[in-house]
């Protein structure tokens, strides 16, 4: 248990974060768009919980927080997959850029 | 010691396999890359003595990136990744957005005289007791907020992809 | 000194179901025949498919074996005897039992093959219809117990044992833990008449062992999740704590083994429906009636 443990778990958010917003603005696909979304709340779960051990282990609500990021995680992937099915069922494909309709 | 070692170890894991998702070319492959990642931070939180949030991150992700997979090879062009496409758009700009986002988190990670760490956490089994106290007597509106989230999507998500019948 | 007597243990354990197997099928026992065949399969020649996902073509047998071997890991044979005294030990079975899940996927996806992809997925709306089925009757029990702990789950039936307490959660678990190890009448993915062997049907020679093996791990792991959780674990009066266990478990892994006999095979849309429109209600049922039990008796 060194004091460098903290630093080095949120470096370890960071990266995640990063690569999550690399894939978030360079993917054209709507499900990859949503797997750099995953990986930027992973980001921020590495956060919470090296905070809650490291600095207020005693004060739970941190855990309920982590509970409570992860459950997001788990919908927006619920309502982004229902949102790609019915565009798909329209259009035939879900990429974003052939969905510029509303563009201008 | 050997908690460094593991934090680093997996943390190492979880960002390589992250990185890992968008540099193959087969779908299957980038779902069970991301899995491979959230399994990764799940055994990381094991490693931070949080045991029930580690286990439920296993538990969850497993299902979730599998359901991600069979959606990829529904809704992608290549699933195999065999035809070699170029699926990215204006790369450089997501690569400098990403390095500027990760080189602020480490600095702000690195650079700040944090507080001094607590040795000791709670034991595995008096925080399960304790974070179900503390679900159902203090954040009991969070939990009950977050019940009616989960029912509220998962209406909203059939809703949406429910096929119309034309009578 | 103990962990050395846990894998001979582990080792014994799934021999036997291999033996019951045997005997469920054909209605002789013969104690050899696994490891003439396991003998046998390791020096029959190994097929690849012509361009798998080399990666994943190996790797899913080697998953199914992990998970069932880390769900297994938290289940005890005796008081104080198992691998991991985790505090959420009930919950971790769950979670590794998701993993299976995953191998079969991917032991779908990799061979290349139109079988195996059917398969694989048909198994992934199986596990919509099952894990609902696995983790609420977990829930039961834990709360009868007041802890995750398996040891604790099983001290907690000292009064009473779960299958008289909670009649409705281990009639759900046990068809649950059915569906998990994909055994008949819930055997879509590997459905040997309809879908020439599925999921595993293009692995041969030495991943073939692996895939058998796995297999059997996680039937003794399902058995004993359904002794500790359900059956009361070790207790008994006469016997020792192990020799309690281990009847047990074989009993219910016979009884796992040989009701697919008698069913055909239920389809994923009857599966989906009958889970969703009656297993999950009766679930919450269980839970509602193990809740009043509980706070009834706490205050009486």
């Amino acid at each position: 248990m060194t004091s460098e443990l903290l630093p080095i778990s949120l470096a370890i958010g960071a990266g995640l974060f990063g690569i999550g917003i690399y894939g978030v603005l360079s993917q054209t696909n709507l499900v990859m768009i949503m797997m750099g979304i995953e990986l930027m709340l992973g980001g921020a779960l590495v956060n919470l919980v090296a905070f809650w051990r490291l600095l207020h282990p005693d004060n739970y609500a941190g855990q309920v927080f982590v509970l409570l990021v992860m459950t997001l995680m788990a919908l927006d992937m619920a309502v982004g997959f229902g949102i790609a099915t019915a565009r798909f069922r329209a259009k035939g494909s879900v990429e974003t850029e052939e969905a510029a309709e509303l563009k201008g | 010691m050997q908690q460094v070692v593991a934090v680093v170890v997996f943390g190492l894991a979880a960002v390589v396999l992250g990185a890992g998702i968008f540099r193959t070319s087969s779908m299957v492959r980038s779902a069970l890359s991301l899995l491979g990642s959230m399994a990764a931070l799940g055994a990381l939180f094991l490693a931070l003595e949080a045991e029930f949030l580690g286990v439920l991150q296993l538990m969850m992700m497993a299902t979730e990136m599998a359901i991600m997979a069979i959606f990829m090879v529904m809704y992608m062009m290549d699933p195999g990744g065999l035809g070699k496409m170029e699926m990215a758009h204006q790369k450089r700009v997501a690569i400098a957005f990403g390095v500027i986002a990760g080189l602020t988190g480490v600095a702000l990670a690195v650079l700040p005289a944090w507080a001094p760490i607590v040795a000791v956490a709670p034991g595995p089994t008096l925080q399960v007791h304790d974070l179900g106290i503390e679900l159902l007597t203090r954040s009991m509106l969070i939990f009950e907020t977050a019940g009616l989230a989960i029912l509220v999507a998962m209406v909203a998500a059939t809703a949406v992809a429910i096929v119309r019948r034309r009578p | 000194m103990t962990s050395w007597w846990l894998v001979l243990a582990v080792l014994l354990g799934v021999y036997a179901i291999a033996v019951l197997e045997e005997w469920t099928m054909t209605g002789r026992i013969a104690p050899s025949a696994p490891l003439r065949s396991g003998l046998a399969l390791l020096g029959r020649e190994s097929l690849v498919p012509r361009q798998p996902d080399r990666v994943l073509f190996e790797l899913a047998p080697l998953v199914l074996l992990i998970a069932a071997v880390l769900s297994l890991a938290v289940l005890p044979l005796a008081p104080g005897l198992l691998f991991a005294d985790l505090a959420t030990g009930a919950l971790f079975v769950n979670a590794a039992l998701a993993y299976v899940m995953v191998a079969v996927v991917m032991a779908g996806w990799a061979p290349n093959a139109p079988f195996a992809l059917v398969a694989g997925w048909r198994f992934l709306g199986q596990l919509v219809a099952y894990s609902m089925l696995i983790v609420m009757p977990i829930t039961a029990v834990g709360m009868r117990a007041q802890s995750l702990a398996t040891s604790a789950v099983v001290d907690s039936q000292a009064p009473l044992w779960n299958v008289v307490a909670q009649p409705l959660g281990f009639g759900l678990f046990s068809l649950a833990a059915l569906a998990v190890a994909f055994l008949p009448p819930f055997d879509l993915p590997i459905a040997p008449s309809e879908l020439a062997g599925g999921v595993f049907g293009e692995y041969t020679g030495a991943r073939l062992v692996i895939v058998r093996l796995g297999r059997l791990v996680l039937v003794l792991s399902l058995a004993m999740a359904v002794t500790v959780f359900y059956l009361g674990g070790w207790l008994g009066p006469m016997l020792p704590h192990c020799a309690w266990t281990s009847i047990k478990v074989l009993a219910v892994a016979a009884t796992m083994l040989s009701t697919g006999r008698y069913l055909p095979r239920v389809t994923i849309d009857l599966m989906l429906a009958w889970a969703w429109k009656l297993g999950i209600p009766l679930a919450l049922v269980n839970i509602l009636w193990v809740g009043i039990t509980l706070l009834l008796a706490k205050s009486g």
